[in-house]
């Protein structure tokens, strides 16, 4: 019993957290499955044998270290990654979010009908009648039962919503002016009862949507108000044989297309909605180079989306830098200064974002009443809502939210520059300046480059920013822009995945996401290459 | 003459300064100019405060449908377990990363590396699609519950907590380690009874850094949370000024204040140790 060898607490610490854990994953693979989802009742399984395997074996000791970061990472990011890079193969978007089974089901109850042109008007009486036409005001079998006649032809019948009985001229009662009013009754049973005034006023709710039966093939009888019947049928069939919809009226076929819905076989364009997804492999991609409408505007915001995280860490670690170099000699009140200066970058940038948000409001924003009171007459800058002062904006506010960043980083990397190097360039001669730009700087660099690709890398990303102060706007919908003017890749995305109301896409959403994943990593990994930090792994 | 000697020696230097803090503290002072307005909206005369008035803490702690109290505890305790969760999960791989070593270490760093690139906003909808189906057999776990919430975040940080959590553990000196193994201590001993004592500042800094970005975090809780009961401090306060009014801000910047006083509170008091954390990466090479 390898297992008890050295009983210490340690160990029974650790068979009882197991245990414990073993127990709820136990528990919630048992009610996963119940649910009758299979494939989370999998998961949980195979970790379950998993933390088993590793915790009460030795086959592996740095996989105790790994297994809980490995578990969560697998579930909430891999999974999802891994659903997203599939997904970029499917048609699927607004339109196509169902099975095909569940589009089919949907497509042949669809209330596509029409009245079918050249048939006869009938006359309508309304009334009771239950299911084997006996006594028809017995309550429990009753049904709303039409009195239908066309008195040119002698053609008199009873229908439901699913029986139709011809009746004989003899058994039909007339009035004055030869309409149908009553069916006599056959024994001592009623076949039939009329409605009485008051049931008349629930008419509406109960007999409008009805659909009577009707004698032909493929249609059924619709009441038109209170004393009319007219013929109506399904615009559409269905034939499970060839898997096809005919258009009853125009006799168009639609089949299915292979991507994703029914379409007309004359006019690929005319297809039936909703539809379901489909795969439909590189399309998506094909799409983000050949298809204009989703090309241009990818191009348009890839381009701000450099300019953009490009703009944004050179202006952050100007600044930065700047205030470094201004406060790195001792002065008084540098604690002071360094103290408010990190402040931006202490303050949840959630409610700093916002709050620029407002201040920068044409109205009653603070940067506009600041600006006139420096200028002496008031100005009125629409710093969100018009396209290059939106650019200006997002790019000041980013500027703010990182200097302070790249200001203490700076700072740091200063203070590790061995101050012989300027030293021995001033002993030579050398003036500040030229230290600073022969020296200092090109030092500067090589330390921070690592950084200053990290945050590219993060601004290239930067959701929270654009979101939650322009939304990626001012965009014009009118126009049917579906990029607006401060969208970067991320937000567009987003945009093209979640849209609220809009048209969603979320395969050509996932596609353009990969494209966006591809070019972060290869940034970054150059990036590394450049910096070595996987140096220490060789 | 004085005056230009000193102003090129040292005045240059605070002229520089004073226009950085008035750029750093200019929203920051709008923020607490509003918030003790009497009036709700951001709109200034002046910039001068004009009175003082309590109007918009007492409208956004007292006023029954605001439950904010509500709010900060769910993100006080959300941010609270993702950031302890997280890093407890975190060291142990991080130090595996660091001390141990195994087949495929550099293929999986690099994979990890990997993973984090990915723009996470998109997978949302995967993530989405997930909480929905754990809801029906696990209420208290999937979507719009704080525990779904929790676990989602905790998945989240790993990667990037794997990542910050190395470099802290890299400058920690191995010798110890080292000592201890020559001893005959397994890696398990090794972890808790050397690393985890000398880690523990670390893990503080890690996990303060860990809180604040959970706290900041908007898109994930506001798709998440949509009872206003189960909402996050974030989320909740956002609502006040996301209609097309301006009437709200009052309340939003006392909301705010309230919120970040605390965080800049802890932040000022553990830059140091921040500090050296991030630049411990670009200083070292």
């Amino acid at each position: 019993m390898r297992l008890l060898k050295g009983v210490r607490i340690a160990v029974i610490l650790k068979i009882i957290l197991v245990t414990i854990t073993l127990t709820v994953l136990g528990f919630l693979m048992q009610a996963s499955l119940l649910a009758g989802d299979v494939q989370i009742g999998i998961f949980f399984g195979i970790s379950m044998v998993l933390i088993a395997l590793v915790y009460f074996t030795k086959i592996s000791i740095p996989m105790k270290f790994f297994l809980p970061g490995i578990l969560l990472l697998a579930t909430f990011v891999i999974t999802p990654i891994i659903y997203t890079i599939s997904m970029s193969g499917y048609q699927y978007r607004t339109g196509n979010v169902l099975s095909k089974p569940e589009a089919l089901e949907m497509l042949q109850k669809s209330d596509a009908f029409a009245q079918v042109p050249g048939e006869k008007q009938f006359d309508l009486k309304l009334g009771w009648c239950d299911e084997e036409y006996g006594d028809a005001k017995d309550v429990a079998n009753a049904k709303v039962c039409a009195l239908v006649s066309y008195y040119p032809d002698d053609i008199y019948f009873l229908s439901t919503a699913t029986t139709f009985t011809p009746l004989p001229k003899d058994r039909i009662v007339f009035n004055v002016l030869g309409i149908p009013t009553d069916v006599t009754k056959v024994g001592a049973k009623y076949t039939w009862e009329p409605f009485y005034d008051d049931e008349y006023a629930t008419f509406d709710k109960t007999t409008a949507s009805t659909r009577f039966k009707y004698n032909q093939p493929n249609t059924f009888l619709r009441a038109e108000g209170y004393s009319v019947m007219a013929v109506y049928a399904a615009r559409i069939t269905y034939d499970a044989k060839t898997d096809a919809f005919t258009d009853i009226k125009t006799g168009a076929v639609y089949k299915d297309n292979g991507r994703g819905n029914y379409a007309n076989t004359e006019d690929p364009a005319d297809m039936k909605y909703p539809g379901w997804r489909e795969i439909i492999g590189l399309e998506n991609f094909i799409d983000l180079v050949n298809n204009p409408s989703v090309r241009e505007p990818l191009i348009a915001v890839f381009i701000w989306t450099i300019i953009f995280a490009v703009t944004t860490v050179i202006t952050q670690y100007a600044l930065g830098l700047l205030i470094a170099l201004t406060l790195n000699h001792k002065i008084r009140g540098r604690w002071v200064y360094r103290s408010i200066l990190i402040l931006p970058y202490a303050m949840p940038s959630i409610m700093s974002i916002l709050i620029w948000g407002g201040m920068l409001n044409t109205d009653f924003g603070a940067v506009n009443n600041l600006i006139s009171l420096i200028v002496g007459q008031p100005v009125s800058f629409n710093w969100l809502g018009e396209p290059t002062l939106a650019k200006i904006s997002v790019l000041l506010v980013n500027l703010w939210l990182g200097f302070p960043y790249f200001y203490l980083i700076s700072t740091g990397a200063l203070q590790a520059i061995p101050q012989e190097l300027t030293e021995a360039a001033s002993i030579d001669g050398a003036t500040g300046g030229q230290a600073f730009r022969k020296i200092t700087f090109p030092l500067l660099q090589q330390m921070l480059l690592p950084l200053l690709i990290a945050s590219f890398a993060f601004n290239f990303n930067n959701f929270n920013l654009i979101y939650l102060l322009t939304g990626g706007g001012p965009r014009d919908t009118l126009a049917g822009d579906s990029a607006g003017a401060t969208d970067i890749l991320i937000s567009y995305t987003y945009n093209l995945a979640f849209n609220t109301g809009g048209n969603q896409n979320f395969g050509l959403a996932s596609a353009v996401s990969i494209v966006i994943f591809v070019t972060v990593a290869a940034i970054s990994l150059y990036g590394i290459r450049r910096s070595k930090v996987l140096e220490s792994f060789t | 003459m004085i005056f230009v000697k000193w102003f090129t020696t040292k005045g240059w230097r605070h002229t520089v300064a004073w226009a950085a803090c008035f750029f750093a503290l200019f929203p920051l002072y709008m923020i607490v100019l509003t918030s003790f307005k009497k009036t709700t909206s951001l709109q200034v005369g002046s910039f001068l405060p004009t009175g003082f008035s309590l109007s918009n803490f007492d409208e956004l702690l007292s006023n029954p449908l605001i439950p904010f109290y509500t709010w900060m505890s769910n993100s006080v305790v959300i941010s609270l377990i993702v950031s302890v969760l997280s890093v407890f999960v975190g060291a142990a791989s991080a130090f595996a990363f660091s001390r141990l070593r195994f087949k495929g270490k550099k293929g999986s760093i690099q994979l990890l590396l990997l993973i984090q690139m990915f723009p996470s906003v998109l997978a949302l909808a995967a993530v989405y699609s997930i909480m929905e189906r754990v809801q029906i057999f696990a209420p208290g776990l999937g979507l719009g519950t704080i525990g779904g919430l929790i676990l989602v975040y905790l998945g989240g940080a790993m990667g990037v907590n794997i990542w910050l959590l190395k470099g802290f553990v890299d400058s920690i000196p191995i010798e110890l380690d080292e000592a201890a193994r020559v001893d005959g201590a397994s890696p398990m001993q090794i972890y808790w009874r050397i690393f985890m004592p000398l880690a523990s500042p670390v893990l503080a800094v890690v996990c303060l850094l860990t809180f604040i970005g959970i706290f900041n975090e908007y898109i994930l809780a506001a798709l998440f949370l949509t009872d206003p009961s189960q909402q996050t401090v974030a989320v909740g306060l956002r609502a006040f000024i996301g209609g097309q009014f301006e009437t709200n801000w009052g309340p939003f910047a006392a909301g705010s204040l309230l919120t970040s006083l605390p965080i800049v509170i802890l932040f000022l008091s553990l830059q140091k140790y921040i500090i050296n954390g991030l630049t411990a990466g670009a200083v070292k090479g």
